[in-house]
């Protein structure tokens, strides 16, 4: 069947508006990459787009050639992992439990989630409440306290709750014990969810970089996002406050654009694979009317 | 100044709140008996002394990690700074970006380090009243350099403005020997040497130099400004209106000490600001000022000076060497640029007098407690304070880091870098020694200070030493009750009066409104806001003499 007029018209608008607005959203992308291989020069001057002018490669070289920068590296390596492992260990028992409705005291479990979600103890009590269960400056200040995020928590509760129940009482009377049914029934037919939470938790704990700041005092220990943050508002504060003595934080922009590209870097290449989780219709099929 | 510099970290405001809430209520003024403290300290230590502790300490202290210059356990600064003093220090390393947001978590929590580096006058004032920080001008006589240097350079009116309501400070300031200014404006030397000009003396030769460069050049911005983050015009309004006897830019503050009348008046209704707006505006209408020259970022301006769309930039001696020379030589090979002269005003050929204090120490309360605290005093005036310290800081160990020569002139290493001095060479001052390092080297002797500049700057500073400073104003600490009723006044009318500023100065307000404008200040409780400073600064000259 041929489109009718307007479709077409439609569609090439449609086109259109969201070429627009992908070159919008890649742009400033784009530009890091740009200056990321261009001369500092041109740069300042403001004359490179979206094709590197002054072509050379010395920045990656110098960049990762620095220490302080790879070891910053691998402590974010590090982090998202452990921490999104604990995230999804501690996330899916959880939301898993609560998302049962005959169970007792679920609606206190579920309150006692969604209190944190509105009230938190503030900045110093939280300080204070770290550092005296001695976690400060140790992987575990990293990791454990932002362990459940609740969004994600209600998230996966809600498609527990939408997994055919005549499922689980199959496997139930088939014999399997209550973690036997979440291990080998439940789980396996979540993939899209987990997948999805494993992304927002990964992406979250990549990015972030105030745990890290209020509990590590070791450089050693930093991960990448306070160096780049370091590097990048570091410089404009001390300009902008107008500070004397020759302390400056002078960074090139080609140095900061060649941090920003190393650091976004490995994140990007993880959405391709687990895009194709994300899917609906997984459940299509499993239960037979 | 230093409160635009506190204000400017609002960032941190809701911190600052937190620890007047959680911190224990001990009183400032509380005796503490230092006699028994005095494990590793040195019997007799006075000026000129080398500290050495009697026996090996260690000093936990706040460390401002510099992008620049990532901290390194085997730097010689550490290694000789032992073995000169018998202290190692412990730092706790915070990156720069957010370093005072984290000393008010730290202090807040009762875990700072003792020793607090890098903090602005100013900026330990919302620990006071806690009692968390000490107030270092009681053990000042454990502090032989520090003494020394106030009393030889002149500089206790400048600590004064550092005094609180109990009239102790709680800072210990980098000290510097003369007023220090480094901020000017940059201008394109080849076009004032093509059309003839001299170096403007005052700003009225400065607008004169601006019409020409305009008749000769139309298409060129005659200035198109930078520093507009926090605040518009920082630099530009501040270094105006400064020899104009007011405030504006960064350098605002809300009260301005009237000589005359002995008395504070609220800045933004002076004639002085009257004045100053009037002669800015004129450049604006002129159309010798770009538009968005007190909005623009910083990028965008310097693409305009170094793409030779602008004559003339606001500059300190590291920007001019960085951001301007090297890409306007690629853009306009012929071009040359360097500093003039702050331009003298009104109120004279002046500068600020205030730029004798730098950022210093804060020391936690809690130090009075250890056992080692006389010789902690004692280290931190060696190596913050004492000639020898200075210069340790600064340039590093004679022989390996810097040579002298026969005059006394300090000469770096062929194999070191730093700021420019050898380039190319494979290793760096602060990169690979941990010299020159901020935290630890700022202030000091005038000639010591100079003696990393090039040729040009030292040029620039001759001509400024022969400028007047200004006087400072004189200090109104308020209690806590005032305080709290100023903060609520004081935001409100700087905005204000900032924003009217700009808008007198773009011509968006017609000055003929004038009036109109101090009601609406009047409105906004700006008599109000001044009583409460003179109330201030008569309780405190009454209390102190």
């Amino acid at each position: 069947m041929k489109d009718s007029r307007g479709y077409r018209v439609f569609q090439i608008v449609n086109g259109a508006v969201l070429l627009g607005v992908v070159f919008v959203t890649l742009y400033p992308f784009l530009n890091i990459i740009a200056q990321s291989f261009s001369g500092e020069t041109f740069i300042r001057a403001g004359q490179v787009n979206l094709v590197p002018l002054g072509f050379n490669t010395t920045t990656y070289q110098l960049v990762m050639g620095d220490d302080t920068f790879w070891r910053s590296y691998g402590n974010t390596v590090l982090y998202t992992i452990v921490a999104t492992a604990i995230a999804m260990l501690l996330t899916t028992t959880y939301a898993y439990v609560i998302s049962k409705r005959g169970i007792r005291g679920r609606g206190l479990l579920i309150g006692i989630a969604v209190f944190t979600m509105f009230f938190n103890g503030g900045l110093i009590p939280n300080y204070v409440l770290i550092s005296s269960l001695g976690l400060t400056n140790s992987i575990w200040a990293i990791v454990l306290p932002n362990a459940i995020s609740v969004f994600n928590l209600l998230v996966m509760k809600a498609f527990f709750e939408n997994l055919p129940s005549e499922l689980e009482e199959a496997a139930q009377i088939d014999g399997l014990s209550t973690y036997g049914i979440l291990l080998r029934i439940v789980l396996p037919l979540s993939k899209a969810v987990i997948a999805t939470m494993v992304l927002f938790y990964a992406v979250t704990f990549w990015n972030s970089w105030f745990q890290a700041f209020l509990y590590l005092n070791q450089q050693e220990l930093f991960p990448v996002t306070i160096y780049l943050r370091n590097l990048i508002a570091g410089a404009s504060t001390a300009s902008s406050l107008g500070s004397g003595g020759g302390d400056l934080a002078q960074v090139a922009s080609n140095v900061k654009a060649v941090t920003m590209v190393l650091t976004v870097l490995p994140i990007l290449c993880v959405y391709p694979f687990i895009q194709r989780y994300f899917v609906s219709g997984v459940m299509l099929g499993s239960v037979k009317g | 100044m230093s409160r635009a510099l506190l204000r400017a970290g609002g960032a941190g405001a809701v911190l600052v709140l937190g620890v007047g809430l959680t911190a224990c209520g001990s009183s400032a003024a509380e005796e503490v008996d230092i006699t028994e403290k005095t494990l590793g300290a040195m019997d007799s230590y006075s000026v000129g002394d080398q500290f050495t502790a009697t026996e090996a300490l260690s000093f936990p202290v706040l460390y401002s990690e510099h992008p620049n210059y990532p901290i390194k356990d085997d730097w010689l600064f550490w290694q000789e700074l032992t073995e000169r003093t018998n202290v190692t220090l412990e730092p706790t390393i915070v990156p720069m970006s957010d370093y005072e947001q984290k000393r008010s978590l730290l202090v807040g929590a009762g875990d700072a380090p003792v020793l607090l580096p890098k903090t602005y006058p100013g900026q330990e004032t919302p620990f006071v009243s806690s009692g968390a920080v000490l107030p270092v001008s009681e053990y000042l006589d454990l502090m032989p350099n520090f003494t020394d240097k106030v009393e030889r350079w002149g500089l206790e009116d400048n600590l004064d403005t550092l005094r609180q309501e109990d009239g102790d400070f709680y800072v210990l300031p980098g000290l510097h020997e003369n007023p220090w200014q480094d901020y000017t404006i940059a201008v394109r030397e080849d076009i004032m040497a093509e059309l003839g000009l001299e170096a403007p003396s005052d700003w009225d030769e400065f607008r004169d130099v601006l019409r020409a460069v305009k008749a000769a050049y139309p298409d060129m911005y005659p200035l198109s400004d930078r520093f507009n983050v926090p605040t518009p015009g920082g630099n530009f309004l501040n270094i105006v209106a400064m020899t104009f006897g007011t405030s504006a830019g960064w350098g605002y503050d809300d009260a301005t000490f009237d000589a005359a009348s002995g008395e504070f008046e609220y800045t933004g209704a002076t004639d002085e600001q009257r004045d100053f707006i009037e002669y800015v505006a004129s450049l604006v209408d002129e159309g010798l000022i770009d538009p968005e020259s007190f909005t623009q970022d910083d990028d965008t301006a310097i693409q305009k000076f170094t793409t030779g769309r602008s004559f003339a930039i606001s500059t300190n001696a590291q920007t001019i060497v960085n951001d301007y020379r090297p890409t306007l030589d690629t853009n306009v090979p012929d071009a040359e640029v360097g500093k003039i002269p702050l331009p003298a005003g009104p109120a004279g050929d002046v500068i600020s007098g205030a730029t004798q204090l730098e950022n210093g120490i804060m020391i936690s309360s809690a130090a009075t407690e250890r056992e080692d605290f006389v010789a902690m005093m004692q280290f931190v005036d060696w190596l913050w304070y004492s000639d020898a310290g200075l210069e340790f800081a600064k340039w590093g160990v004679e022989g390996t880091t810097f040579t002298k020569d026969a005059d006394g002139k300090r000469v770096l290493a062929d194999d070191i870098d730093f700021i420019g001095l050898n380039p190319g060479a494979p290793k760096h001052l602060q990169k690979d020694f941990g010299f020159s390092n901020g935290v630890f080297a700022y202030g000091g002797p005038t000639e010591l200070l100079q003696s990393t500049f090039s040729d040009e700057e030292l040029e620039f500073q001759d001509a400024m030493a022969e400028k007047e400073s200004l006087p400072l104003a004189p200090p109104y600490p308020f209690s806590e009750g005032e305080r709290e009723q100023a903060t609520l006044l004081e935001t409100p009318l700087k905005d204000y009066t900032s924003q009217m500023t700009l808008q007198f100065i773009l011509g968006q307000r017609d000055l003929g409104e004038w009036d109109a404008y101090l009601t609406e200040l009047e409105g906004k409780g700006a008599s109000t806001y001044v009583d409460l400073v003179n109330g201030a600064a008569d309780r405190f000259a009454e209390a102190n003499g």
